[in-house]
C-alpha cells in the first residue's frame, strides 16, 4: 500500500477530501465487500481505493460526483488486484437467465396466490439468504445489481464506473435482477419457504 | 398474456425495470406502460413482484454492512501521515 511519491495536494484539497471522501466509507466498504466477498480483501481494497483517489485527488472536478469517482477508481482497482485472486463465480448462461420468471413461478406455485407485499416469499428468507445469492451471481451481474440497488447509482452513474454504454448497463442490471430472482427462488425452495421442483431452466 | 402485455413487458422488459428505476424512459412510454398497468391486473402484479425483489436487495442491504471502525481509524491515520 505504501506509495513512496509524497502527496503534493493543497491543504484545502486535503481538508476537503477528508470532509467528503471519509462520510463515503460506509458506502465504499459495502461496495467492496459485495465485490471481493471476503472481509479482508474488502478492507484493502477499501483502503487503496481512499490512497489512489487522495493522490489524485487534485484531478477530482469539483461539483461532480464524489461517490461515483470512488467507485471508479475501486472498480478499476478490484479489477486489477483482486480478481486475479478470486474464485470463479458460477457461469450461468445468459438463456437461462433470461427463462426465468418469478412471477410465473409464483403464480404455478399457487394460482391464486396475489402479489401483496407480504405474499412475497422473499419476506420470509434471512439477510444472510440474500447476501449469499448476491454474491453466487456472475462479477458482471453482480455489480451491476449491487451499484444500482445497494449503492443507489443511476444508470449514467454506473456507465460511468463500469466504463460500458448505458444500453450495457441496463442489460446486465436486468439480467442480474432475474438471476438474483432466480437463486432466491432457489433458496426459498431449499428452505422449504415454497415447495416443488427446481427452477425450469 | 395478451400480445399488447408481451409487447410492454416481454419483448422489452427491461422496460419494466426502467419504469421502476425512473430512468430511461420517455414521458410518452411511461404514460404508455402506466396507462396498460391501469387496465392490466396481470402486469401490474408482475410489475409489483419485480419491484419486491428490488426493495428487498435495498432493504436489507443498505446499511447492512458498515465500514470497521478499525478500518476508519487505519485510513484516518495513514491520509494524516500522507
Amino acid at each position: 500500500m505504501a506509495d513512496p511519491s509524497p502527496v503534493d495536494l493543497s491543504t484545502a484539497d486535503k481538508q476537503r477530501f477528508q470532509r467528503d471522501a471519509l462520510p463515503l466509507l460506509d458506502s465504499l466498504y459495502a461496495g467492496a465487500l459485495r465485490m471481493t466477498r471476503n472481509p479482508a480483501d474488502a478492507e484493502d481494497l477499501v483502503q487503496e481505493t481512499m490512497m489512489r483517489a487522495y493522490r489524485s485527488f487534485d484531478r477530482f472536478e469539483e461539483g461532480t460526483n464524489l461517490k461515483a469517482w470512488l467507485f471508479r477508481i475501486m472498480t478499476n482497482a478490484y479489477i486489477n488486484t483482486y480478481r486475479k485472486k478470486q474464485r470463479e463465480p458460477k457461469k450461468v448462461s445468459h438463456d437461462e437467465i433470461e427463462d426465468f420468471d418469478l412471477y410465473r413461478e409464483l403464480k404455478e406455485h399457487d394460482p391464486q396466490w396475489d402479489a401483496t407485499p407480504e405474499n412475497i416469499v422473499l419476506a420470509n428468507l434471512v439477510d444472510s439468504d440474500i447476501l449469499e445469492a448476491i454474491d453466487d451471481l456472475p462479477e458482471q451481474f453482480r455489480l451491476a445489481v449491487v451499484l444500482s440497488d445497494v449503492e443507489g447509482f443511476s444508470y449514467a452513474e454506473m456507465a460511468e464506473i463500469m466504463d460500458v454504454p448505458l444500453g450495457t448497463v441496463m442489460s446486465r442490471l436486468h439480467r442480474g435482477r432475474k438471476a438474483l430472482q432466480k437463486r432466491l427462488w432457489q433458496v426459498a425452495r431449499d428452505r422449504g419457504i415454497v415447495k416443488g421442483e427446481s427452477p425450469r431452466s | 398474456m395478451s400480445e399488447r402485455c408481451k409487447e410492454i413487458f416481454e419483448n422489452a422488459y427491461q422496460r419494466a425495470y426502467m419504469l421502476l428505476d425512473g430512468e430511461g424512459l420517455s414521458e410518452a412510454e411511461r404514460i404508455e406502460i402506466e396507462t396498460h398497468l391501469e387496465e392490466c391486473g396481470p402486469c401490474l402484479e408482475r410489475v409489483g413482484v419485480e419491484r419486491e425483489v428490488i426493495s428487498v436487495v435495498i432493504t436489507r442491504l443498505r446499511g447492512a454492512t458498515p465500514c470497521p471502525e478499525a478500518l476508519k481509524q487505519r485510513i484516518f491515520s495513514l491520509l494524516e501521515d500522507a
